[in-house]
C-alpha cells in the first residue's frame, strides 16, 4: 500500500469521524443544538482531529526514523574489504540503498520472489537486470554488499508493513475512543482551540528549528574548513587565489570588499531614488497617477535578477566603459563594480519605494493637517513631520534592500565579473562573496578539500553580515522609538 | 443650562474680521455647505453648533483654505479676511494659514520635542531672528496656552509623551506661536476630561482679548460659556446666527429651538 493511499484512507476515516461526532452530539440532545456545550461542528472536528493527528504524526516519525534505523543495522554487515579505495562507508551504503530500491522495483514490475532469489544468486544477471532499470551497479560491488541490499529490502518492507498497521490502528482507535467520548457536556470547542494552538506553535517551531538547522550546518562545515585551512589566513590574508591542486590562498577580504562596494553603489542609487519616488507617490501624486505609477514601479521588482544581469552585460557595462571608464582612463573592462552596482540599484528601487510608500501612507493624516494648518508647504511637511515619523519603517526598508544587495549573485556574475580584487576603482572588475560560493561549489567535487569547504565559511560570513545589519536596524529603530514614544 | 454664566458683552461695536457670503462647498457631488453667509467679528468668540455632519468643520476649513488639501472638495462664494478675498489667485494659502491658526479635534502634536513643536511655525515662517527670540516666542506661546509651568523643565521631552489635555494645550501653543489673527478650533475639547476642558475654556476667554476665536462644539453649555456669537448649522445650511444669549434664550427659528432643547441632534 502506498503512502498516498494510506493518507487517503486516514483522511476518509477522519471524515467519517467528523460525521459520526457531529451526529452523536446531536443525537445525545435529540437535535436541540442549544443544549450542547459547543456547536455541533466542533464535536465533529474534535473527532476528526483525534482520528487524523495521531495517525499522521506516527506516519511522519516513522518515515523519518525507519531509514535511519535500517541503515544503522545493515551497515554492520559491511566489512572494510567491501569499501573500495577512495570511497567511504557512506558511499557504499548509498549503493546498498539503490540496489535495494532497484530490486523492489523489479518485483513491482512483475518479477516473482522465486525468480528474484535466483537472480540474486547470480551477481552478473542482477547487475544487468538492474542496469535495464537505470540503476547501475559497479563491477567492484562485493557479494557482501548485495547481501546487505537484500537485508535492507527485507527490513524496509517489514517496516513499511508495520507502519501501515500502526497508522491505521491509531486512526481507528482515535476515531472510536473520541466518538465514544462525545457527550453534550464535552468542551469540544476548547479541544479544537487547543489543537489550533498546538498547530500554530508547531508551525513557528518548524520555522525556528529550520533556521537553527541551517546555521548549525553552516557552522559545522565551516568548522570543518578551519580544520583544513588556518583561520588566520582566511580572515587576514588579502589574496583570494584558489587552486584545486592545493596551495590555495583563501583570504576573504577581496570578496567582502567586492560585496560591500557593489552593495554600497547599489544603495547609493536605490535609497535616494526609492525614497524620493515614495514621497512623490504618497504625498504629491494624484490618485490617477498613483494608480498607474505604483504598479509600474512594482513591476521592476518582479523582473528576475538574471534579466537585470543581461541588461548589465550587454547595455550598461559597455556604455559605462565607452563613455566613462575609457575617457577617464580608469580601465577598459565592461564588467565593473559600477555596472553591477548601478543595475542592482535599479533593481532595488521598488523594494525601497514600495515599502517606504506604505510606511509614509501610514503616518496619520492628522499630523499633516497640523503642519499645513500652521502654514507649512508640502515639502516642509514631508521633511519635518512625515519623514521623521516614518523613519523607523524607512530604515527597515533600506536595510531590507541592503540584505538583498549583499545576497545578490546573478547581477554580480554578469555585471562585475569574477576576479577577486581589492581596489578602489569602481570601473574595475571585482567579485563578491556569493559569486565565489557558487564558483567554489560548481564542478564535480566532494566536500573534503578546503577549496570547496571554504564556501561554507563564506556563507557563514555572509550570514554574520546580514545578522549584524538586522541587529543594527533593530537598534536604530528602538533608539528612535524611545525618543518619540 | 445656567445661562447666567453667559458672558454678557456688547458685540455691536466690533468690526467684522471675516466676511463670508454665499459660500457653497461640494465634495464631488455631495453638496455639503449651502449658501452660507456670516460675519466673524474681531475679538469675539464665535461658536458653531449643530448636529454631526451638518457642515461645521467644512465651513471652518474654508476659512483657512484647509479644504485645498482635500482633492474632492470644491468651494464657491466669497470669503474676505480684512476685506481681502482669501480665495483670490494672488493669496498664498500657506501665508494665509499662518494668519489663521487652527486647532483640531484630536490633539496632534508632532513627533518632536515640546520646544520644537511650538517653534515649528516660527521657524518655517522665519519669525525669530535668533535663538533668544525663538526661546521667547516659545515661552510666551506656552504661557498663553497655560502650559508653561507644567513643561518648562522638560522642553526637550517629546510632545507625544504629554497627557491628552496637555497635548491639546501644546497644539494651541503651537497655533498661537505664529501670531495668528484668527484662531479656528474644531471641537477642541471633545477628547479632554472636564478639568482640561475648563483650562482650555479659560484659555479661549483669554485669547479672545486679542484674536477672533471660532469654536466648533457639541456642548451647548460650552457654547454658552465661552462664546458671544453663535451660529447654528443644520443639513449644510446656516439656520441662525446671532448673539449667543439671544440664540439660547430666544431662538428665532424652530429648528434652532428644537436643537438647543435637545429635540433634534
Ligand atoms: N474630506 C471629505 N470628503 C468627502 N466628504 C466629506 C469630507 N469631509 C466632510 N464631508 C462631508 O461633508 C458633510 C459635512 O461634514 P462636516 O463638515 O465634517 O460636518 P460636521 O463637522 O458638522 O460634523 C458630511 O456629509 C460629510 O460626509
Ligand atoms: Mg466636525
Amino acid at each position: 500500500m502506498s503512502i498516498a493511499l494510506l493518507t487517503l484512507i486516514i483522511l476518509g476515516l477522519s471524515a467519517l469521524g467528523y460525521l459520526l461526532g457531529r451526529q452523536r452530539a446531536l443525537a445525545a440532545v435529540e437535535g436541540d443544538a442549544r443544549k450542547l456545550h459547543s456547536l455541533p461542528s466542533y464535536y465533529g472536528a474534535s473527532v476528526f482531529l483525534f482520528t487524523a493527528l495521531p495517525a499522521f504524526l506516527t506516519l511522519l516519525v516513522w518515515l523519518i526514523a525507519q531509514p535511519l534505523l535500517i541503515e544503522r543495522s545493515v551497515a554492520g554487515m559491511i566489512t572494510p574489504a567491501d569499501i573500495p579505495a577512495g570511497t567511504t562507508l557512506s558511499l557504499v551504503m548509498s549503493d546498498v540503498q539503490r540496489i535495494a530500491v532497484g530490486t523492489e522495483q523489479l518485483v513491482a514490475d512483475g518479477m516473482s520472489e522465486t525468480e528474484l532469489a535466483a537472480l540474486q544468486a547470480d551477481p552478473a544477471g542482477l547487475r544487468s537486470a538492474l542496469g535495464r532499470l537505470g540503476v547501475s551497479v559497479a563491477e567492484t560491488t562485493t557479494p557482501n554488499v548485495l547481501e546487505a541490499a537484500k537485508a535492507y529490502r527485507a527490513s524496509a518492507s517489514l517496516g513499511h508493513f508495520g507502519m501501515i498497521v500502526a497508522a491505521l490502528a491509531l486512526a481507528v482507535a482515535g476515531l472510536l475512543i473520541s466518538a465514544f467520548r462525545v457527550t453534550p457536556e464535552l468542551r469540544a470547542r476548547n479541544i479544537v482551540e487547543s489543537f489550533i494552538r498546538v498547530l500554530l506553535i508547531g508551525a513557528s517551531t518548524v520555522a525556528i528549528l529550520t533556521t537553527l538547522g541551517i546555521v548549525f550546518s553552516l557552522v559545522f562545515e565551516s568548522w570543518h574548513f578551519f580544520q583544513l585551512y588556518p583561520a588566520k589566513d582566511f580572515f587576514f590574508s588579502l589574496t583570494w587565489n584558489p587552486k584545486f591542486g592545493g596551495g590555495s590562498s583563501l583570504g576573504v577580504w577581496p570578496l567582502v570588499w567586492g560585496t560591500l562596494y557593489v552593495s554600497f553603489v547599489a544603495l547609493v542609487i536605490a535609497v535616494p531614488l526609492g525614497i524620493l519616488s515614495a514621497i512623490y507617490l504618497s504625498e504629491y501624486a494624484s490618485p490617477t497617477v498613483r494608480s498607474v505609477a505604483k504598479p509600474l514601479l512594482e513591476i521592476l521588482a518582479g523582473i528576475p535578477s538574471i534579466v537585470y544581469g543581461l541588461f548589465a552585460l550587454v547595455t550598461v557595462g559597455p556604455l559605462l566603459r565607452d563613455w566613462l571608464a575609457m575617457p577617464l582612463g580608469l580601465g577598459a573592462s565592461s564588467s565593473s563594480v559600477a555596472t553591477a552596482g548601478l543595475v542592482m540599484g535599479i533593481m532595488l528601487i521598488p523594494y525601497v519605494s514600495s515599502l517606504s510608500d506604505d510606511i509614509i501612507n501610514s503616518v496619520p493624516q492628522s499630523l499633516r493637517d497640523g503642519s499645513y494648518a500652521i502654514g507649512a508647504t508640502p515639502s516642509e511637511t514631508v521633511r519635518q513631520v512625515v519623514l521623521p515619523a516614518a523613519l523607523p519603517g524607512i530604515v527597515g526598508a533600506v536595510l531590507l534592500a541592503a540584505s538583498r544587495a549583499i545576497g545578490e549573485t546573478m547581477i554580480v556574475v554578469m555585471g562585475a565579473g569574477a576576479a577577486a580584487k581589492l581596489s578602489m576603482n569602481p570601473f574595475e572588475a571585482m567579485t563578491t562573496v556569493t559569486v565565489k560560493i557558487v564558483s567554489q561549489l560548481t564542478g564535480d567535487t566532494e566536500f573534503a578539500s578546503p577549496e570547496t569547504l571554504v564556501a561554507f565559511a563564506l556563507g557563514l560570513t555572509l550570514f554574520v553580515f546580514t545578522l549584524g545589519l538586522n541587529i543594527l536596524a533593530l537598534f536604530i529603530v528602538r533608539k528612535y522609538r524611545e525618543q518619540y514614544e | 443650562m445656567n445661562l447666567m454664566q453667559t458672558p454678557v458683552s456688547d458685540t455691536t461695536a466690533l468690526k467684522p474680521r471675516i466676511t463670508a457670503s454665499g459660500v457653497q462647498v461640494y465634495y464631488d457631488t455631495n453638496h455639503a455647505l449651502k449658501d452660507v453667509s456670516v460675519n466673524i467679528l474681531d475679538r469675539t468668540t464665535t461658536a458653531f453648533i449643530g448636529p454631526s455632519g451638518c457642515g461645521k468643520s467644512t465651513f471652518l476649513r474654508c476659512l483657512n483654505r484647509m479644504n485645498d488639501t482635500v482633492a474632492s472638495a470644491r468651494v464657491e462664494g466669497k470669503i474676505l479676511l480684512d476685506g481681502q478675498d482669501i480665495y483670490d489667485k494672488r493669496v498664498d494659502p500657506v501665508q494665509l494659514r499662518a494668519r489663521i491658526g487652527m486647532v483640531f479635534q484630536k490633539p496632534n502634536p508632532f513627533p518632536k520635542s515640546i520646544y520644537d513643536n511650538v517653534a515649528y511655525g516660527p521657524r518655517i515662517h522665519g519669525l525669530a531672528r535668533n535663538k533668544a527670540e525663538l526661546d521667547e516666542i516659545v515661552e510666551t506661546s506656552l504661557r498663553r496656552a497655560a502650559l508653561w509651568n507644567e513643561v518648562k523643565d522638560r522642553l526637550s521631552a517629546p510632545g507625544t509623551g504629554l497627557s491628552g489635555g496637555q497635548q491639546q494645550r501644546l497644539c494651541i501653543a503651537r497655533a498661537v506661536a505664529t501670531g495668528p489673527e484668527v484662531l479656528l478650533m474644531d471641537e477642541p475639547c471633545s477628547a479632554l476630561d472636564p478639568i482640561a476642558t475648563a483650562q482650555v475654556e479659560a484659555l479661549i476667554d483669554e485669547l479672545r482679548e486679542q484674536y477672533s476665536v471660532v469654536i466648533v462644539t457639541h456642548s451647548m453649555q460650552q457654547a454658552a460659556r465661552v462664546s458671544q456669537k453663535t451660529a447654528f448649522f443644520h443639513l449644510g445650511n446656516l439656520v441662525e446666527y446671532g448673539d449667543t444669549q439671544q440664540i439660547f434664550t430666544n431662538p428665532q427659528d424652530p429648528r434652532t429651538e428644537s436643537y438647543i432643547t435637545g429635540r433634534i441632534g
